[in-house]
């Protein structure tokens, strides 16, 4: 008799589970339907473009904004970090939903090139932007630029006691001074190393770098420990002291300075921001309007030119507006930008290292 | 007596279930470009040695500093005099409220704001004690509810044994607490295992933070994918120590009765000096958030043009968003949940052993591993959901699918088969049985399971930013496209850092009101 006594329930069980299913599979639906109706709401062929992006959100948007504005093609954005969407990209292959791809850095939007997932851009786009900056490909085009600086608290340290090169952060009387990121820039001056000191001699400076400085694993905790005070100085991307610049108020409001060497070195780098089409896109010709709109002086590089974010405008003749210096001013040493897409070693170092 | 054997119908679920939540392993494992010498090149590089290191260190601190918390806090609150009781249970359980990242976030802002050259949150200790004062209510509700079922009358009876008052508690009541302080314990650990947002803002590298990285700014996934193998194996060693510190023993008690209630122990002279404990623990777990995040807020009204202000639509959007998806999977995993935990509680064994663990694996991986792993499953076989909130919800079903599994278990074993016989023999057949013995009794362990679920989902951060539908956005990954980890204001995030605790104050208020109940 005891046996018998579960095997009934289940029926009940049944029912309460199957009016709790239909619950909340109702629950769901009306979670996806909503999602999926980025075609067509306006009932016309308003055409809208997918766009995936590893470049800061409000800078794309405010891009996105403004060429809807002008063309009426909508765009939605799909935000996050180059290394993570230009892998998903790979994962998705020809059904990727992603018409275009800004990237943040040179490396990550090479590496699609690299993999023949780009379509070329029409020559007209890239004779508006510095020719310094176009990749050899010629698959994707610059729309705006960052360069590799130190922030230095003038406290703890004067600009002409900072080191000439990164590469002499290797001694160890910079030990504890100084504090870094192992941001997608900083794999970027990796892998230029790489093609100029080779292999070995790049390994040795990162596990110098691991011992000397210190982690702060975010470009902007970098400034904002230097700001405070924690470290004398750090290596970063020269925007973040503007942006922070902007929301204390003034350039004068902060302690901090920013550091631009006089003299090429890979501490004074100018890494590219790079758009492309992807070629399984059903948009080209819209993807291409946006590139060449994006390139243009009195369109996308207007954008970047008046950005609180304080990227580099790369147009023909297009400075920033929020007091950056003009690019031509700055000391790079010559690269091509397709350098940054050769990230597989680099990364293998950095990894080696023990930096992350 | 022979056992009932389960219906052929919920085994199968049950297996299901368990293969589904493995799925993510298995993708690591048979994924093109995972191999054995990978895995050894991995485990060999001078990089990994240290990350284990630093990981095992978190681990074993941040549980030790929850077991005291949680533990200590809870015989504070339910066998000493201490008063406004209840008001102490509702504040120690508010942390689960707290997203991890919010609350270190805030930590490392108040830092930067009144001590700007101290570094001190940036190391164990500091992420030690941000991590446990989110973590510790994990620990602190089972044992409060624990601590209540235990009879007076053991003690009483160990105590006419000659013992005194604070043996007979060690002996005979502690003992009982270590199912409820193990199963807290395991989720704790699970959940260090996998943090990611709240360790790199207090740039403590652990397995999980490199793993993220390699996946997000590196872009060497096969890297990262071999180190999570690493933590998965660290999960079944953790999930193995768990089953063991629980021990075997069932206890079957009929006579429900009433359980007398031992005792209050006089705090005396001591009393103000306990008051301050839980007030400081109230203001260093909750205080530190709220006032960050109101002075941010403040600050963004003020003045809106150093910070843009308070986006009121994304802000409206992004709340009714993260509030659809957490109720969607709360409710989607408590049904997924059934038979996994009817099977553990009803049919023990080996099967029902084996299925249980399974779903606890996935709950020790990065967000951004499982997100991997079902954009890749997505992508190639079900093309249709991806990137759909369907598919968002099966990820967060996927990940918080144990906490709901084992609320369920516990309310399931206080209705025990025997209520069932009970019924029988009073005459009702086996369907009134279920709808009016055994769904009531069980009824608020499955309701707390499900708010677990709600609130860890509305708290999930790296998983959604891989796998939310292109275009809409959560409080979370509205909070994080504000900073990005990078800025240590948190004017901008302020907003919604406010509306994610906002949210999550009415299930963490309706989980302690659950263990309020049995104060009386």
């Amino acid at each position: 008799m005891t046996t018998r006594t579960n095997r009934g329930g289940s029926p009940v069980r049944r029912a309460v589970a199957v009016g709790a299913a239909v619950a909340a599979i109702a629950a769901l639906a009306s979670c996806s339907a909503e999602s999926s109706d980025d075609n067509g709401a306006s009932g016309s062929k308003a055409t809208t473009l997918t766009v995936y992006a590893g470049q800061h959100e409000e800078t794309v948007k405010a891009l996105a904004d403004q060429f809807t504005a002008k063309t009426g093609v909508k765009l939605v954005i799909r935000a996050g970090e180059d290394a993570e969407l230009v892998n998903q990209i790979i994962e998705e292959g020809d059904s990727s939903p992603a018409d275009l791809y800004l990237s943040e850095e040179p490396g990550p939007i090479g590496q699609l090139d690299a993999k023949g997932l780009l379509s070329t851009v029409e020559a007209s786009t890239l004779t508006q932007v510095d020719a310094n900056l176009v990749p050899g490909t010629k698959n994707w085009v610059p729309y705006a630029a960052r360069a590799r600086v130190m922030f230095y608290n003038p406290t703890l340290i004067s600009a002409d006691e900072l080191p000439d090169s990164i590469l002499d952060l290797a001694d160890s009387r910079w030990k504890g001074k100084f504090a870094y990121a192992p941001s997608g820039a900083f794999a970027g001056t990796v892998s230029y190393l790489i093609s100029t000191i080779g292999e070995d001699d790049t390994l040795n400076w990162l596990k110098a770098i691991k011992d000397n400085g210190v982690n702060e694993q975010k470009n902007g905790k970098v400034r904002d420990t230097v700001e405070a005070g924690q470290h004398a100085f750090g290596l970063s991307n020269h925007y973040y002291w503007w942006i922070l610049a902007g929301q204390k108020g003034g350039e004068d409001k902060l302690t901090s300075k920013v550091h631009f060497m006089d003299h090429p070195d890979a501490g004074s780098l100018v890494l590219a921001s790079g758009a492309g089409i992807l070629r399984s896109s059903k948009h080209q010709a819209e993807g291409q309007q946006f590139l060449s709109w994006l390139a243009s002086a009195d369109g996308g590089q207007k954008v970047v030119a008046a950005d609180e974010d304080a990227q580099f405008p790369v147009g023909t003749g297009v400075n920033s507006q929020v007091g950056l210096p003009p690019i031509s001013d700055l000391h790079p040493p010559k690269a091509d930008q397709g350098v940054f897409a050769n990230l597989t070693k680099a990364k293998d170092l950095i990894v080696q290292s023990g930096i992350a | 007596m022979t056992r009932p054997r389960a219906s052929v119908l919920i085994t199968v679920a049950a297996g299901l279930v368990a293969v589904v939540s493995l799925s993510p392993v298995g993708y690591l494992v048979l994924r093109e470009g995972f191999s054995f010498s990978l895995l050894v090149h991995e485990l060999s590089s001078p990089a990994t040695l240290p990350l284990l290191k630093n990981t095992l260190v978190l681990l074993v601190t941040v549980c030790v500093f929850c077991l005291v918390l949680g533990v200590g806090l809870a015989v504070l609150v339910v066998r000493t005099d201490l008063p406004r009781r209840r008001m102490w249970i509702v504040l120690f359980t508010m942390p689960l409220a707290v997203p991890g990242f919010v609350s270190s976030y805030t930590w490392v802002a108040a830092s930067f704001r009144f001590f700007p050259d101290s570094t001190a949150l940036s190391s164990v200790g500091g992420a030690t004690l941000v991590l446990g004062l989110g973590l510790f209510p994990y620990v602190f509700l089972p044992t409060v509810a624990a601590l209540r079922e235990v009879d007076a009358a053991q003690e009483e009876v160990a105590r006419s044994l000659g013992r005194s008052s604070m043996r007979a508690f060690l002996t005979v009541t502690v003992p009982q607490l270590r199912v409820a302080v193990s199963a807290g314990t395991l989720i704790i650990a699970l959940h260090v295992l996998a943090e990611f947002g709240g360790l790199q803002l207090l740039s403590y590298q652990t397995l999980t933070t490199a793993i993220v990285q390699r996946i997000k700014v590196l872009g060497a996934p096969e890297s990262a994918r071999a180190l999570s193998i690493v933590l998965v194996a660290a999960s079944i060693l953790l999930l193995f120590t768990e089953r063991l510190m629980r021990g075997r023993r069932g206890r079957t008690r009929i006579g429900r009765g009433v359980t007398r209630v031992p005792v209050a122990w006089r705090l005396g002279r001591a009393r103000t000096a306990w008051i301050a404990v839980a007030t400081t623990v109230s203001v260093l777990a909750l205080g530190v958030p709220a006032y960050v995040s109101a002075t941010g807020i403040v600050s963004a009204i003020v003045r809106p043009e150093l910070s843009d202000g308070i986006d009121w639509s994304t802000l409206t959007q992004a709340a009714a968003t993260s509030t659809k998806l957490a109720v969607a999977a709360g409710i989607a995993a408590t049904l997924v949940a059934l038979p996994v935990s009817w099977l553990t509680s009803r049919h023990p064994g080996a099967f029902s052993t084996l299925t249980e663990r399974a779903v606890w694996i996935a709950h020790s991986l990065p967000g951004v591993v499982l997100a991997l792993a079902l954009v890749y499953l997505a992508v190639h076989w079900f093309h249709p959901l991806y990137q759909t909130s369907t598919m968002l919800v099966v990820a967060y079903v996927i990940m918080f699918l144990p906490l709901a599994v084992a609320a369920q278990h516990v309310g399931l074993r206080a209705a025990t088969r025997e209520y069932d016989d009970m019924a029988h023999s009073l005459g009702h057949g086996p369907l009134r049985t279920f709808g009016r013995v055994t769904l009531p009794l069980a009824f608020p362990g499955i309701a707390a399971g499900a708010l677990f679920v709600l609130l860890d989902v509305e708290k999930e951060l790296t998983t959604t930013l891989l796998m939310e539908p292109t275009g809409t956005v959560t409080l979370t990954t509205a909070l994080w496209a504000t900073t990005n980890g990078e800025a240590l204001d948190y004017t901008a995030a302020a907003p919604y850092g406010v509306a994610l605790i906002l949210i999550g104050i009415l299930p963490a208020y309706l989980l302690a009101r659950r263990t309020l109940r049995v104060l009386r």
